[in-house]
């Protein structure tokens, strides 16, 4: 019974809870909701972000950020636009975007685990920097005009009403949950996040593991800024532009602890499905972007408040009961020599 | 200058759990006398600072200041009565210049600084002490001395009466010794009294006029420093009763596994040389700040030596990370259980696989649960870890039981040598004699293990030999019939051969 009401009350309930009304009150007031095409509409908007978000819970739960993924999208999407113009085939353009990302991830990494700086300042570096290459690259252009199985990749439904873009999520997703919950990569992730002293007594190599995460955040990101690039149609200096905040608050929303060590995807998913159910359900009602941005932000606060407020009262409540039982027994709990 | 006590301790009591950490002590400071204070790791010299500076209560006794009866609650209601304690490791504002950490404790009387006065006054109290040091220097960059100078000014400025000085020679040269022990004539003269506490015997006979010996949270004796002789000192401090007769069946094996020459790191430790042989227990006595656990660290790799070599079962190896070691089969388990040691939002099954993941994992990098369950479900029968299940989070067990999931952690990895540091700190006496029947289970079935431990009457039953070190330096090595409490401890205070 006690068991049963943690779970209700735990996290991944609540959002459970806030979907379902949400849900409720998009399809009470905009009967469009409902429909499949609407569904996957709902997706697709942010398909780019989402697939962000995935990476982001690991780096995050293992005690570390990454503000330059953003960027590293732009870039990407930049680098197969210019390539493409100057008639590089596609196909070649979106690999060597894809290990410009790659490198991205590994300049963050390389710093952060081998040199021991806080990735906060590292990844902001890299927001900046990349962005800026990204902008040295393709100017004040915008580049369009791209073949149409690339264009495709975004939009046209590959198997029944789907896209190639939200089924390559679904497999993400997929890869992540197993990695995260199941492989022993997924383990040390947690471990080193709780603390990091503690894996490396272990004999853990916590750099290469950090490193690796990295790698895979601008590997992803790469992915995602190609991606973008195919649903837009058309890239320019500011593509992908400030996104790193809506990807952050989707992985926070999910319960992940700003301090690393603990929350998991399916706090993730149900925050995303959240965000986006939320954002469409406005749209419908002709709510404006600067409304919507406005509730996401209230909704990010109260979820990064949330937590620690109860952690808050949970151990004042601990500290009056050991009281009480110090005053009982006259014993207390701290040893010193 | 005797008169009467500033400070009366009167029959104060501590226990912390099970441990009676002071047990009817009175002590007397007096105005321009210098106290020293002698005792092993835990006998109680902590816990009475804390007492008298309002970090800790009394259980009960009384403490009087100019004979009357005084409550001390906090650190702040101490420094009001004029009660200051310096440390080895001064606490300072590294971004605030001396002026500001001397007057920090000012604070709060008004929303503006008058800086041209403070800076004046921070110059007379320095004067005092006979001390240069520019005022306006933050005190980031400042040396340990300097900044324990600092400390002291700070506490004039407080108006001083009683100052306790815990350890404040361990991290200084001779020079600023000797340039502190000025400084402490000084204020003896202007009629401060002063706690001084030191593990160097030389420096407490130098300095002290009164001589008081702690033991297991009990005054052993208390004398004028013309009364006192070193090796009466040492036999007071130690003379520990031994709890228990600690099982001992393992012995012995003629192989040599680990041979250590002129190990050493910079700033650390250097010139440590022992051979451990196979099924051995070779126990590593010394006071705080002995370094032992740098050597621990040294052999695991995790703060590698940088001279010296060591050889495993014949063959030279070079450590410089943890996985090194392991694979030449050392296990370091930390003293630091919860902030080094475990996982404690994980189960007892993921910290016991922690560091052998890899034989847990199948092909495509997944975990194999059952064979993990398998493997803690074993350890929690051998080692009787008592929780209801192997799921169980550590952070939930008691300590002795975390113990217990830490050395299954590293039985594990199924290790030839076995380095312990302070297996049995802050865990009961049942869980306490439990690990003691397990290290000598383990050195019977020919594991080596190197035991660091401040409890010295442990070091002495269960080793085989031990090992005394002080302040980074190895000082002897004796043999199980050698080692009696009065030379081990003789030798960690630097006493070579006293008694």
């Amino acid at each position: 019974m006690k068991a049963k009401l943690r779970r209700l009350l735990s996290w991944e309930g609540l959002l459970l809870a806030i979907l379902v009304l949400v849900a409720a009150v998009n399809a009470n007031l905009a009967p469009a909701y409902v429909s499949l095409n609407n569904q996957i509409n709902l997706f697709q908007l942010s398909i780019e972000k989402i697939i962000v978000a995935l990476v982001m819970t690991f780096i995050i739960i293992n005690g570390e950020i990454d503000l330059s993924v953003a960027s590293v999208m732009g870039l990407a999407a930049c680098i197969v636009a210019v390539l493409f113009d100057r008639g590089v085939p596609m196909e070649w353009a979106i690999v060597v975007a894809l290990l410009a990302g790659v490198l991205c991830g590994a300049f963050n990494g390389f710093w952060v685990a081998y040199v021991g700086l806080p990735s906060l300042a590292v990844t902001l570096a890299g927001m900046i920097g990349f962005r800026g290459v990204a902008r040295i690259l393709i100017e004040d252009r915008s580049i369009g005009g791209f073949p149409a199985w690339f264009t495709a990749l975004g939009q046209q439904p590959l198997i029944g009403p789907f896209p190639f873009s939200l089924i390559l999520f679904a497999l993400l997703f997929t890869l992540a949950l197993i990695v995260l919950q199941y492989s022993g990569v997924g383990r040390l992730v947690y471990v080193i996040g709780h603390n990091a002293a503690v894996a490396r007594y272990s004999g853990i190599d916590v750099p290469r593991l950090k490193l690796g995460l990295f790698i895979a955040s601008g590997l992803v990101a790469a992915l995602a800024g190609v991606l973008l690039a195919a649903r837009l149609g058309a890239v320019r200096g500011n593509t992908a532009d400030g996104f790193e905040l809506d990807i952050i608050t989707m992985v926070l929303l999910g319960g992940v602890s700003i301090f690393g060590g603990t929350g998991n995807l399916a706090g993730v998913g149900l925050s995303i499905l959240v965000i986006l159910n939320l954002r469409n359900g406005m749209s419908l009602l002709n709510v404006t972007g600067n409304v919507q941005t406005g509730v996401v932000g209230m909704l990010l606060i109260l979820s990064v408040l949330l937590p620690n407020l109860a952690q808050m009262a949970r151990e004042r409540w601990q500290r009056r009961a050991v009281q009480r039982k110090e005053v009982q027994t006259g014993v207390e709990t701290s040893v010193s020599s | 200058m005797q008169g009467a006590p500033v400070l009366e301790m009167r029959d104060i009591s501590r226990r912390f759990g099970s441990t009676q950490a002071l047990a009817g002590v009175s002590l007397r400071l007096y105005p321009g006398e210098v106290h020293a204070l002698l005792g092993e790791n835990g006998a109680g010299k902590s816990t009475l600072i804390k007492i008298m500076t309002g970090v800790h209560q009394p259980d009960s006794g009384q403490i009087l200041l100019d004979g009357r009866p005084v409550r001390i609650g906090s650190t702040l209601e101490a420094q009001r009565l004029g009660i200051a304690a310096i440390y080895q490791e001064p606490l300072m504002y590294p971004d605030l210049n001396v002026a500001e950490n001397i007057f920090i404790a000012h604070a709060g009387r008004g929303p503006l600084v008058d800086w041209g006065k403070m800076y004046r006054e921070a110059e007379a109290i320095l004067a005092q002490l006979d001390v240069r040091l520019d005022v306006r220097q933050p005190a980031r960059g400042l040396s340990v001395a300097a900044q324990q100078t600092v400390e002291i000014a700070k506490a004039l400025s407080l108006q001083v009466r009683v100052l306790i000085m815990d350890e404040p020679t361990a991290a200084l040269s001779a020079h600023e010794v000797e340039q502190l022990f000025a400084i402490v004539r000084r204020l003896r003269a202007q009629g401060v009294a002063i706690l001084f506490i030191s593990h160097r015997l030389e420096e407490v006979f130098d300095i002290a006029d009164r001589i008081t010996v702690f033991r297991d949270g009990r005054l052993i004796s208390s004398a004028p420093r013309a009364d006192v002789t070193v090796e009466q000192a040492i036999r007071d401090m130690a003379g520990r009763s031994v709890e228990q007769l600690f099982p001992r069946r393992h012995t012995v094996r003629d192989e040599v596994l680990v041979q250590v020459r002129d190990l050493g790191r910079q700033g650390a430790f250097h010139g440590v040389s022992f051979d451990v042989r196979a099924g051995e227990v070779l126990g590593f006595a010394g006071l705080v700040g002995a370094r032992r656990t740098d050597v621990g660290l040294a052999l695991f790799g995790i703060a590698p030596a940088d001279q010296g070599t060591i050889t495993i079962a014949g063959q030279p190896v070079r450590i410089t990370n943890p996985r090194q070691a392991m694979r030449h089969g050392i296990a370091y388990v930390s003293e630091d259980r919860r902030g080094l040691g475990l996982s404690l939002p994980m189960s007892i099954a993921a910290n016991i696989t922690l560091p052998t993941l890899r034989r847990y994992l199948n092909p495509l990098g997944l975990l194999r649960r059952p064979a993990e369950t398998d493997t803690a479900e074993e350890f929690r029968r051998r080692l009787a870890i008592r929780a209801p299940s192997v799921e169980v989070e550590v952070g939930k067990l008691s300590g002795g039981n975390q113990q217990k999931v830490m050395l299954s952690k590293w039985l594990n990895t199924r290790p030839r040598l076995l380095i312990l540091d302070e297996p049995t700190r802050g865990i009961d006496v049942g869980a306490k004699a439990e690990v003691h029947q397990m290290i000598d289970d383990l050195a019977a079935e020919g594991i080596a293990i190197i035991l660091i431990s401040s409890d010295l009457p442990e070091v002495l039953a269960m080793s085989d030999r031990v090992l005394v070190m002080r302040e980074g330096r190895q000082m002897a090595v004796f043999t199980r019939h050698e080692a009696t409490q009065e030379r081990v401890l003789a030798a960690a205070m630097g006493q070579r051969d006293a008694a």
